[in-house]
């Protein structure tokens, strides 16, 4: 038999991918990654080339290394208050963990976080059952920052508009904001990390917040049941009419005028409904 | 054939200078923009991305096309920059020669490919498909490497000159990253320039790596090395004048030097260019 039907076929192109693939992202680095494509150092260097400056190992390692603090830098950078609290080698073991749970599944590194809330939801800290809710916190404040733009109604607007148009005034909210329920009270701990002090220990309390863009500023802010519920209305596509009935159905009738200019009211200060033409 | 527009000088656009480039307007020909970057709904990104678009010429160039990636393309992310190329119209797209995907998981990585003809193939016919779904020619960009594979039948320069050849596309030659990959590969960086077709260069990438042991990374965090800037007057000498741009991603100094990098390659082809003008002189 010749020697040149000897030599090992190369690797497919999709085959290559996967193992090189596989050892960049093993999370103990691509020797022990090695051990689970049953190959050697020795295999590596069948396909991968090396010289007497660094072997195959040594080369693949260098992309390990760039896959994994790039994500962790990123990451770092969109849960700076997450990080803060778990501090830095505890965040490092977090990430290494969160990405063997939910490798990146989108091309733009921007949306490699989306699922470290689920991920703290079901990895929960017993010590600290609250990171969850701060990350989530947290990625809806990056969620919105870059979402879609509208102008937003103001309340001079709403002021200008004949009483008459008001049953009829649609009501839509802009796409920059987010809702987000959470189960402790982690809006105090995050403007305690915010402002540089002791970190406030959230309480168990079910709640829901609202995280909105104005101005290119991000703000958020707690809702107590009433309003959570009222913009849930008004996310599915209402009138200030029919908000004005749900409201009725929900308070003394002598309350409810309050109440429902009182939401818009809110809405319209805060900047998160729609203008219209 | 490619036939794209001349551009001059231009820099890399990077948030922590968004602020002083659409309030002094400097003097740049022109800038180029990370296609994911803008590929957002809203938001300051856009906003800040019409307003250099009004003043200045703008290049789309992606990170994530991944066109050596055995996934299938993925439409979504085609869909989405033709739909940011409509709004900016780019001079030109570019991304680059690599993968970065595989079975949908992404490394956000500029991977290295072998080059077999079975990578040629499948990487030109991803170039043809991209370029069909955004109705024009994208340049393709060469990495920097750590890595290259023992089954590799052809060198890095074959592989683009094919590739331009049965994809009709254009290159990016970024002069750092051959300088990078010549120093971890030890090949001929002048090689690869004289390697690669004249008439299909449209741009160049310039910036600054790091060493890492014996060998080099590409880091864009320092100034371009005097390496780089004699490869680079030997690109301008084979291929005239190109559209050049500063590339600066971490320790990003203020705009005022990245410009001073800049108008240093503007002042290196320009001699390039007085030299070739002399010479033509006595010549003739």
């Amino acid at each position: 038999m010749s020697r040149l039907a000897l030599r090992a076929k190369p690797l497919s192109l999709r085959e290559l991918q996967r193992r090189f693939f596989s050892l960049i992202t093993a999370p103990e680095g691509v020797d022990k990654g090695l051990g689970a494509l049953d190959m050697t150092p020795a295999d590596l260097e069948k396909i991968v080339r090396s010289d007497e400056r660094r072997s195959a190992v040594e080369r693949l390692d260098i992309y390990a290394n760039m896959y994994f603090f790039r994500i962790l830098d990123v990451l770092r950078e969109m849960f700076p208050k997450l990080t803060a609290l778990v501090g830095d080698t505890p965040f490092h073991n977090l990430v290494t963990d969160y990405l063997l749970a939910f490798p990146s599944s989108h091309p733009s590194l921007r949306n490699v976080g989306e699922k470290l809330p689920a991920f703290l939801d079901a990895s929960v800290d017993p010590k600290r059952p609250w990171l969850a809710d701060l990350a989530r916190l947290e990625w809806a404040r990056h969620d919105v920052f870059d979402g879609g733009d509208a102008t937003a109604l103001t309340l001079d607007a709403l002021r200008a508009l004949p009483p008459a148009e008001f049953a009829g005034l649609p009501l839509e909210l802009i796409p920059s904001h987010a809702r987000i329920a959470t189960r402790y009270s982690v809006d105090g701990l995050w403007q305690s990390l915010s402002d540089g002090e002791e970190p406030i220990v959230p309480r168990a309390s079910d709640g829901a917040m609202l995280i909105w863009r104005r101005h290119g500023e991000v703000l958020h802010r707690v809702l107590d049941e009433r309003e959570a519920a009222a913009l849930a209305e008004v996310a599915e596509g209402t009138s200030f009419g029919i908000l004005c009935e749900w409201v009725a159905g929900r308070v003394p009738e002598a309350e409810a005028p309050q109440v429902a200019f009182g939401l818009l009211a809110q809405w319209a200060t805060d900047g998160v409904l729609v203008a219209r033409d | 054939m490619i036939e794209l527009p001349y551009l001059g000088h231009g820099i890399g656009l990077r948030t922590s200078h968004y602020q002083t480039v659409v309030t002094d307007k400097p003097p740049v020909d022109w800038f180029e923009v990370i296609s994911e970057n803008f590929m957002v709904a809203g938001g300051n990104p856009r906003r800040v991305l019409r307003a250099v678009r009004e003043h200045y010429p703008v290049v789309l160039h992606g990170v994530s096309l991944s066109l050596g990636s055995t996934d299938p393309l993925d439409k979504a992310y085609l869909d989405e920059l033709a739909a940011l190329a409509a709004e900016v119209e780019p001079a030109w797209l570019s991304d680059h020669l690599c993968w970065g995907s595989y079975r949908g998981h992404h490394s956000h990585d500029l991977l290295p490919l072998p080059y077999t003809e079975e990578a040629l193939a499948h990487v030109a016919d991803r170039v043809l498909r991209v370029q069909d779904r955004l109705k024009r020619q994208i340049l393709v960009e060469n990495v920097s490497s750590y890595v290259s594979f023992q089954h590799s039948t052809m060198s890095e320069w074959e592989f683009l000159s094919a590739l331009t050849e049965r994809a009709d596309c254009g290159l990016l030659l970024d002069v750092n990253n051959i300088f990078v990959s010549a120093h971890n590969h030890r090949f001929d960086a002048h090689a690869f320039l004289n390697g690669v077709p004249k008439d299909r260069v449209v741009q160049t990438h310039l910036a600054g790596h790091m060493e890492e042991g014996p060998l080099l990374l590409d880091t864009h965090d320092h100034p371009v090395c005097d390496g780089v800037w004699e490869l680079y007057r030997a690109a301008v000498e084979r291929f005239g004048a190109i559209s050049t741009l500063v590339e600066w991603d971490d320790h990003i100094p203020p705009f005022e030097r990245v410009l001073e990098e800049s108008d240093r390659a503007r002042a290196v082809e320009n001699e390039v260019l007085v030299a070739t003008y002399e010479q033509a002189r006595v010549a003739r």
